[in-house]
C-alpha cells in the first residue's frame, strides 16, 4: 500500500497549526462566515439572488453536495495531478475546485436534466414544457422541475458515496482514473435512475390532473403502508441513507463490517446494512413525532400530516449529520483512545446530543437570521437547505482546502500508510469473547430505546421550541 | 474474522457491550417503531367536549373571493421578488408601493405615502398607491358577511376579513350593501383571519364606514401589521385572540392556530359554529392550518350537535395558485371520512381542488360565476351558503 495508490484524501496528513481547540474554533468561525455570506448572496429570502423559493435553491444545494462527492470521492480529483493537489495553496484549490463543481452543477441541472431529459424524455424536468400545461405558472413550473431534479439528487447522495464507503469502489478499485471514476459514476447514476423511477416517478405523475395512470403507477404502491401518496415517504428513508452512509464512513469507521475478511461479504453486508440502519432510523424518527405530537391524520396539513412527518424524518436525520461531520472534520474524530466500539459509542452519543441541540437551536432561533419563518412546518421551508449548505461548505473546506486555515497539509509516507492500515486491521476485529458483552449491550440498547419512547412525550409536553 | 485464544477480559466485554448497545437500540428502532404494538405508547385523544353553545343557523355571503385576478401575474411577481418566503410588505404591491420595484419595498415607506388619507379618502390613496406599486389592478380581496341566527331568532352580523384593493373592495361592499350595514352599526365586529395582503390590506375600506368597529385579530401579527391598524384609522376595541378557542356568542367561536404561512405571515383565526340539529360548521378565511386539522381540533376540543361535522365554507388553501402536490390528494381522499353534508369553497381552495372535490362526490354548493369569479365550482362573488335545519 503506497501513497500513490490510495486516494488523495487518505494519503493526506492534516496537521494543526495551533494546539488545542483553536484550529477547530478558527475553522468553525471561518466556515460560518462563509456560510452566512453565501447564504445571503444565494439563498436568503431577503438577500441578493433569493434562490430559496424553496425548491430551486434546494435543488442547487443538493446537487452541489453530489458533485463534491463525485470530485473528491469518486474521481479522486481527476483530472488534477496529485502534485498540484499537494502543492497548490488551499485557497487556490478551494476556488478552482469549487468553480469546477459549480460548472458541473450547472451543466447537470440546466444541460442534462432540464435540457436533455426535459426535452427528450420527461416533460416534468423542463420548466418551459410545464408552463404549457393550462394553469401552471412559471413559478411552479420551475418549482416542479426542481423538485423532480432534487429527488434524483437525494437518491444519488446516498448511492454515490455508498459505492465507495460500502462497496469499496469494487470491482473497479484497481483501475486508474478516470476509468475507475467513470465506472462508478455510471453504475451509481444507473442505480439512482432505477431507484428514482421506483420511488419518485409516481409522485411526479400525481402532480397532473388527472393522475397519469398510464405513465406512472398511481396511486403508488406505498399508499396504504405510508398513509400518503406523497413521495416524501421515500425521501424519509433515502435521506436517512444519506446520513447513515456518512456516519458509517466517519464516526463509525465502517466497523464492525470492516472486521469481515471476505471482501464481497463485507461490501454487500455493509451496503445493505446502511439501508437497514436507515430504515430503522426512518421508522423511529416517524414514531418519535407520533409520540410527541400524536398520530398523523391523513389529509391534514403541516405537522399533523403523514407526508410532512415523513419529510421531517429526513430533515431531522440531517441535523445529526452536522455534529458527526464536525467531530470528524474538525475534532480529528475524537475520541480515539478507546477500543473502536467504545470510540464509536462515545461519538454517537456526542452526535445525538449535538443533533438534538442543533434541532432545538434551529427551531428556536434560525428564523432570526436565515430570513425564514418561525414554526415547525412551514410548507415552503426545509431545514435541510441550510444544514446541507453548511455541510457543503465544510466539505469544500476539508476536501478542497485541506482544513485551511486551521490545518496545513503534508503527505503521509508509504510506510505510514501501511502502518495505518495494519493498525486498523488489528483494531477492527471481532472475537466470540465479545458475545457476552454484546448480549448485555443489546439488552441495554432495547431498554434504552423504551426509555426514550417513554421520555419523548414527557419532554415534548414540557418544552416549547417555537418562540412566541 | 479473527480468533483469539487469549482469555476473556473486561475489555472484550466492554467492546461487545458498546457494539451491542447500538445493535439493540437500532434493532428495536427498526422492529418496534412502526409495528402495531408501538401504537399503545401514543397518547390517546381525550375529547374535551367543551360547550360553546348552539345557534339556529349561519349564512355566509361572498362579498369577494377573488383575491387576485391573474394568477400568473401574481406568481410572476412572487417569483421575481424571490419566492414565497419573502416578506409580503416588501413586494411593492398596493397599497404599500413606494416605487422601488418588486421585493424592495417596506411597510414604513409604503404607508408613508398614503397614511394621511386613511380611512376616508381611499380613492385618492389608491390612486397614489397605484402609481407606486407593481400590478395594482391585479389586487382584489377576500371578505365574507357572516350572519348568525341565535336560538332567540336574533341575527348577528359579522365581517370576516376586509380584502385587499381599496377600489375593488369598496365596489364589492357597495354591491352587497355592506357599506350601509357598517355605517348603520349592523355589523357587530370585524374578524381578520390572518395578516395576508388579500385578507387584511383592505382594512381601511371597512374603517371608512365603521372606524369604531370591534376587531378580532390573531395575536401573532407582526409589528407592521399591528401598526397598520392604527395607521388605517381604527378607533374601536381591538381583541388580540390568543392561540386556542375564543367564544363569541352561543354557538359561535373562533380558534387561532399557530401556523407559519407563506409571505412571512404567522397564525390564522377561523370560525366554528354549532348549528342546532345539524352539527359543526366551519368558516374559514384561508384555513392555512388545513381543513382536516381544523375539523380534528373541533373533534378534540368541542361538543357539537349530533357529533357531526356538517359543513364548511371558505378558502381551504389547498392549491391557491393552482399548484399541485400529491399531499393535496391525501386531503381529497382523507376528507371523505368526515362525511360532510354541505361544502362551499372558493378563493385559495384552487380550481383543480374544487374539480377534484366534485369528482370525488363531495356535496358541493356551486356558484354562479358572477362579478369576475371564474368557475361555478366555486361559491363566487355575490353567492351565499346557508347552514340551517330546514
Amino acid at each position: 500500500m503506497t501513497a500513490a495508490n490510495v486516494p488523495f484524501l487518505e494519503a493526506r496528513r492534516l496537521e494543526k497549526r495551533w494546539k488545542g481547540p483553536i484550529p477547530a474554533l478558527v475553522n468553525l468561525a471561518f466556515t460560518l462566515a462563509i456560510f452566512y455570506a453565501t447564504w445571503w448572496i444565494f439563498q436568503d429570502p431577503r438577500g441578493y439572488m433569493r434562490l430559496y423559493t424553496p425548491y430551486v435553491g434546494y435543488n442547487y444545494t443538493r446537487w452541489i453536495l453530489i458533485v463534491l462527492i463525485w470530485v473528491a470521492y469518486i474521481f479522486d480529483f481527476w483530472p488534477f495531478k496529485r502534485g498540484w493537489m499537494e502543492k497548490a495553496h488551499p485557497v487556490l484549490k478551494g476556488v478552482v475546485l469549487t468553480l469546477l463543481s459549480t460548472g458541473i452543477l450547472l451543466l447537470l441541472i440546466k444541460g442534462f436534466f432540464e435540457g436533455l431529459l426535459g426535452n427528450f424524455a420527461m416533460a416534468y424536468f423542463s420548466p418551459s414544457h410545464l408552463t404549457k400545461l393550462p394553469g401552471v405558472t412559471a413559478f411552479f413550473a420551475e418549482e416542479y422541475a426542481a423538485t423532480a431534479c432534487l429527488m434524483f439528487a437525494a437518491i444519488a447522495s446516498w448511492l454515490s458515496p455508498s459505492w465507495i464507503v460500502a462497496m469499496e469502489a469494487a470491482p473497479w478499485q484497481d483501475m486508474k482514473q478516470p476509468a475507475r471514476g467513470l465506472s462508478i459514476w455510471v453504475m451509481t447514476f444507473f442505480l439512482s435512475t432505477l431507484v428514482y423511477f421506483m420511488t419518485m416517478h409516481s409522485h411526479m405523475g400525481i402532480l397532473y390532473y388527472p393522475w397519469q395512470y398510464f405513465t406512472a403507477i398511481t396511486p403508488p404502491y406505498w399508499e396504504q403502508f405510508a398513509d400518503t401518496v406523497s413521495g416524501n415517504f421515500h425521501i424519509a428513508w433515502i435521506m436517512c441513507c444519506t446520513v447513515v452512509v456518512w456516519l458509517v464512513e466517519t464516526i463509525w469507521e465502517r466497523y464492525p463490517f470492516s472486521a469481515i475478511k471476505n471482501p464481497w461479504i463485507r461490501r454487500l453486508s455493509l451496503f445493505f446494512a446502511i439501508i437497514a440502519i436507515s430504515l430503522a432510523l426512518n421508522f423511529f424518527l416517524y414514531y418519535a413525532q407520533e409520540l410527541a405530537w400524536g398520530e398523523a391524520i391523513r389529509g391534514s396539513r403541516r405537522d399533523a400530516a403523514p407526508d410532512w412527518r415523513w419529510l421531517h424524518v429526513g430533515e431531522t436525520a440531517i441535523f445529526f449529520l452536522v455534529p458527526a461531520l464536525f467531530l470528524y472534520i474538525y475534532c480529528d474524530n475524537w475520541p480515539k483512545q478507546f477500543s473502536t466500539p467504545v470510540n464509536m459509542l462515545v461519538r454517537t452519543v456526542i452526535t445525538v446530543a449535538g443533533g438534538l441541540a442543533i434541532y432545538a437551536l434551529y427551531y428556536r432561533y434560525a428564523h432570526l437570521f436565515l430570513g425564514t419563518q418561525k414554526g415547525f412546518s412551514h410548507p415552503q421551508q426545509f431545514p435541510m437547505i441550510p444544514m446541507i449548505w453548511l455541510i457543503n461548505i465544510w466539505l469544500i473546506n476539508t476536501w478542497f482546502m485541506d482544513n485551511w486555515p486551521g490545518w496545513k497539509l503534508s503527505m503521509k509516507t508509504d510506510a505510514e500508510i501501511a502502518a495505518e492500515h495494519a493498525a486498523r486491521e488489528a483494531e477492527h476485529t471481532w472475537s466470540p469473547r465479545m458475545v457476552p458483552g454484546l448480549a448485555v449491550g443489546a439488552a441495554a440498547g432495547v431498554a434504552l430505546y423504551f426509555l426514550v419512547v417513554w421520555a419523548i412525550p414527557v419532554v415534548s409536553n414540557s418544552v416549547n421550541l417555537i418562540p412566541k | 474474522m479473527s480468533e483469539n485464544k487469549t482469555p476473556f477480559t473486561r475489555r472484550d466485554f466492554i467492546k461487545g457491550a458498546a457494539l451491542g448497545l447500538g445493535l439493540g437500540a437500532i434493532g428495536a428502532m427498526g422492529l418496534y417503531s412502526y409495528s402495531p404494538m408501538s401504537r399503545k405508547h401514543i397518547a390517546q385523544v381525550q375529547r374535551k367536549q367543551g360547550d360553546f353553545g348552539v345557534c339556529r343557523g349561519v349564512k355566509c355571503r361572498v362579498i369577494s373571493e377573488t383575491s387576485w385576478f391573474d394568477n400568473s401575474q401574481l406568481m410572476g411577481d412572487i417569483k421575481a421578488a424571490g419566492g414565497l418566503l419573502v416578506d409580503q410588505y416588501t413586494y411593492n404591491w398596493p397599497p404599500f408601493g413606494d416605487g422601488t420595484g418588486l421585493g424592495k419595498g417596506s411597510y414604513e415607506k409604503g404607508v408613508a405615502k398614503i397614511k394621511h388619507l386613511l380611512p376616508n379618502k381611499l380613492e385618492e390613496a389608491w390612486e397614489i398607491a397605484k402609481g407606486l406599486s407593481v400590478h395594482p389592478d391585479n389586487a382584489g380581496g377576500f371578505a365574507a358577511l357572516v350572519e348568525v341566527e341565535d336560538m332567540d331568532g336574533k341575527v348577528h352580523k359579522y365581517l370576516l376579513d376586509s380584502g385587499w384593493s381599496y377600489k375593488w373592495m369598496d365596489e364589492a361592499f357597495k354591491r352587497e350593501g355592506i357599506d350601509k350595514m357598517l355605517a348603520n352599526g349592523e355589523i357587530e365586529a370585524l374578524f381578520i383571519s390572518h395578516e395576508h395582503f388579500d385578507h387584511y390590506w383592505g382594512l381601511p375600506v371597512t374603517l371608512k364606514y365603521a372606524p369604531n368597529i370591534k376587531m378580532y385579530i390573531p395575536d401573532t401579527f407582526y409589528p407592521a401589521g399591528l401598526q397598520y391598524i392604527a395607521d388605517a384609522g381604527h378607533k374601536g376595541e381591538l381583541v388580540k385572540v390568543k392561540k386556542g378557542l375564543c367564544p363569541i356568542i352561543p354557538g359561535m367561536a373562533t380558534y387561532v392556530f399557530d401556523v407559519p404561512i407563506i409571505c412571512k405571515v404567522f397564525g390564522e383565526q377561523s370560525m366554528y359554529f354549532n348549528v342546532a340539529d345539524l352539527g359543526l360548521v366551519s368558516v374559514t378565511g384561508c384555513c392555512h392550518q388545513g381543513i382536516i386539522l381544523f375539523a380534528d381540533t373541533a373533534y378534540k376540543e368541542l361538543r357539537y350537535e349530533k357529533d357531526k361535522f356538517h359543513g364548511l365554507y371558505g378558502g381551504l388553501h389547498i392549491s391557491p395558485f393552482d399548484d399541485w402536490d400529491p399531499k393535496y390528494d391525501d386531503l381529497v381522499i382523507g376528507l371523505k371520512k368526515w362525511e360532510l353534508e354541505k361544502v362551499g369553497c372558493n378563493h385559495c381552495t384552487g380550481l383543480v381542488t374544487a374539480k377534484k372535490f366534485v369528482d370525488a362526490g363531495y356535496p358541493m354548493v356551486k356558484g354562479t360565476a358572477r362579478f369576475r369569479s371564474k368557475d361555478p365550482n366555486y361559491l363566487g362573488n355575490g353567492d351565499s351558503i346557508e347552514f340551517r335545519k330546514a
